[in-house]
């Protein structure tokens, strides 16, 4: 959030209205209600799994996405422009996020299939009290910082008239009230930034291993959880052009966001791809080099047999070969509507890797791939509850939204 | 045809420079090249260049090192036969190593190669239609006009306050 006009040239305009929320509300309820028929049925552990999946998506998606301006900020970026602000809403996703972790408790041994197992001496680190209260513990820090950084982001957005009341005034606070303030609120800003940097790649390492990796409780990776934060920080970006070109699509021309600012994220974007790639190929080769069938198991479960070796390939296109070809053109990430094709392309391929690394250890045996309708509605669902929290970011702070005339830093 | 000539405007000042290239085509006469002792914004975007092509064979550069990567390690590989913990004599995971390798070094070299293609270099000519203040704190603009019309574009450069250099 790196634009710090305590007064926006020009006021912004189009925040969603009732158009995005209706839409929005109907997927999340339709999503709740698959959710709670699956979980009371007679395969509770499916509804549970896609649960999982989404939880672990969305809110990778939310914590990236908050990432971006973290980043611009702490390098004091100035090509990111409106994509600052429009990042910050990403974190009203967050309080949903964290009740979404705490239902995480009512899965059991859907959500943690190792309760049960016999864990060679790990029981003193995998038992659900202490990963509940430690992965929660991480997400309240994450998230609370989270909002820290964007409380002073904000504030150096508002208005000097601006005023406000409940949420925007427990949020923001006021604008600062002379320039020596407004500096003070800018160092605090760098602060926080930093700080949630650092979480982020604490917390969501953590979340990798407990929530991920642990599915399979004999198999460890040690740089399961720098793959998963790089894995969200891909998504985050996403999302984020997603936002942009919704926006820049719906305004028609785009005022506030310029080709230039697609163009740079799209690079950035570019840039993650490979390194998730890379993130994978690494972990890839150590064991295929150690040969060990500790770990070689893992691998092979989800790249060789049926029914995971077609969705492994699906995956690996989706993420990276298709986005790799198709990003090495510029003109490609300046067209809102391609790249907006691409990034759902990219998050539904991330969302399918979920299911491989997640799927095998809750479906032993499993003949066919355990994804359908219900699994496609839920996703829905949660894709729902994610434009409801960023439409309400959006639609109590304004100024969130790139300005209605092209601002040059 | 009339045979052609040469003149350089020499200008100490960056706008004059751009005024003088701006004015060259409505004067009639026909742009060569620009010098610039710095890399000059105004001059590029005044010039309307084309898209570079030099990406093109830095993208051909790779796509063969990747392949030629991979080759080598295959070839080499299959040269000796020397099995290592039981793994395949071609074993395409560690070989992609190789592969991304080359594709950096091929990239590498096909952009030079498609700078020096694209700049024309080396241009052994060059120096005879070039002034050395240039390099040091001058701007110089190269434009071409028929033997008769000489004395028009030396004008023209002094118009637009710069000195007319003539090369025959």
């Amino acid at each position: 959030m790196s634009q710090h006009t305590p007064s926006p040239p020009s006021q912004p305009s189009g925040a969603p209205g009732r158009r995005v929320l209706v839409p929005a509300g109907t997927l999340a309820a339709a999503g709740l209600a698959v959710f709670f028929l699956g979980a009371a049925g007679a395969d509770p552990g499916r509804a549970w799994q896609a649960f999982l999946i989404n939880f672990l998506l969305w809110s990778s998606i939310a914590q990236g996405a908050v990432l971006f301006s973290a980043v611009t900020r702490i390098t004091r970026a100035r090509w990111s422009g409106p994509l600052d602000g429009l990042s910050g809403a990403f974190a009203g996703f967050f309080p949903l996020s964290f009740l979404l972790f705490l239902a995480l408790a009512f899965g059991g041994p859907h959500v943690f299939p190792w309760m049960h197992a016999d864990l060679h001496g790990k029981e003193s680190w995998l038992n659900v009290p202490f990963v509940l209260a430690r992965n929660g513990v991480g997400l309240l820090i994450l998230y609370g910082i989270g909002f820290m950084f964007l409380r002073q982001a904000l504030r150096l957005r508002l208005a000097p008239a601006a005023g406000g009341t409940g949420v925007r005034r427990l949020l923001a606070g006021g604008a600062p009230a002379d320039a020596a303030e407004a500096e003070r609120i800018q160092a605090r800003m760098t602060r926080w930034a930093g700080l949630y940097c650092f979480a982020f790649a604490l917390v969501l390492s953590l979340a990798g291993f407990d929530l991920v990796m642990a599915m399979d409780p004999h198999w460890y990776s040690t740089l399961f959880g720098a793959y998963h934060f790089v894995k969200a920080f891909y998504l985050g970006l996403g999302a984020l052009i997603i936002l942009a070109a919704l926006l820049a699509l719906r305004r028609g021309g785009a005022p506030g966001l310029e080709s230039r600012h697609f163009h740079d994220i799209g690079k950035l974007f570019f840039a993650f791809c490979l390194l998730w790639a890379d993130f994978f190929y690494v972990q890839l080769t150590v064991i295929w080099y150690g040969n060990i069938p500790e770990e070689t198991h893992y691998v092979i479960l989800r790249t060789v047999l049926p029914p995971w070796r077609p969705l492994a390939w699906t995956v690996f296109s989706m993420v990276f070969i298709i986005p790799f070809i198709v990003l090495i053109n510029k003109r490609i990430k300046t067209v809102p509507a391609a790249i907006l094709t691409l990034c759902s392309l990219v998050i539904v391929g991330l969302w399918l890797e979920l299911l491989l690394l997640v799927g095998p250890p809750l479906n032993h045996g499993a003949a066919e791939l355990p994804l359908g309708l219900s699994d496609a509605i839920l996703f829905l669902g949660f894709l729902g509850l994610m434009v409801m929290a960023v439409s309400a970011m959006l639609r109590t702070f304004p100024e969130l939204l790139p300005p209605a005339q092209p601002v040059r830093s | 045809m009339a045979a052609e000539t040469h003149v350089m405007g020499v200008f100490r000042d960056e706008g004059q420079a751009v005024a003088a290239i701006t004015g060259l085509a409505t004067a009639g006469f026909r742009f060569r090249r620009a010098h610039s002792p710095i890399p000059s914004h105004r001059i590029q975007e005044t010039l309307t260049l084309g898209k570079s092509r030099v990406g093109w064979f830095t993208l051909a550069g790779g796509i063969l090192g990747f392949f030629t990567g991979f080759a080598l390690a295959i070839f080499t590989s299959t040269q000796w036969h020397l099995v290592v913990s039981g793994k395949p004599i071609v074993s395409l995971i560690p070989f992609f190593i190789v592969g991304f390798e080359f594709t950096i070094l091929f990239s590498v070299f096909g952009n030079v190669i498609g700078l020096l293609v694209c700049a024309r270099l080396p241009d052994t000519k060059g120096l005879a239609l070039y002034d050395p203040r240039c390099s040091g704190e001058h701007f110089g603009v190269l434009a071409a006009c028929e033997s008769g019309r000489r004395g028009e574009l030396v004008n023209f450069f002094r118009e637009k306050g710069g000195e007319a250099r003539t090369f025959e």
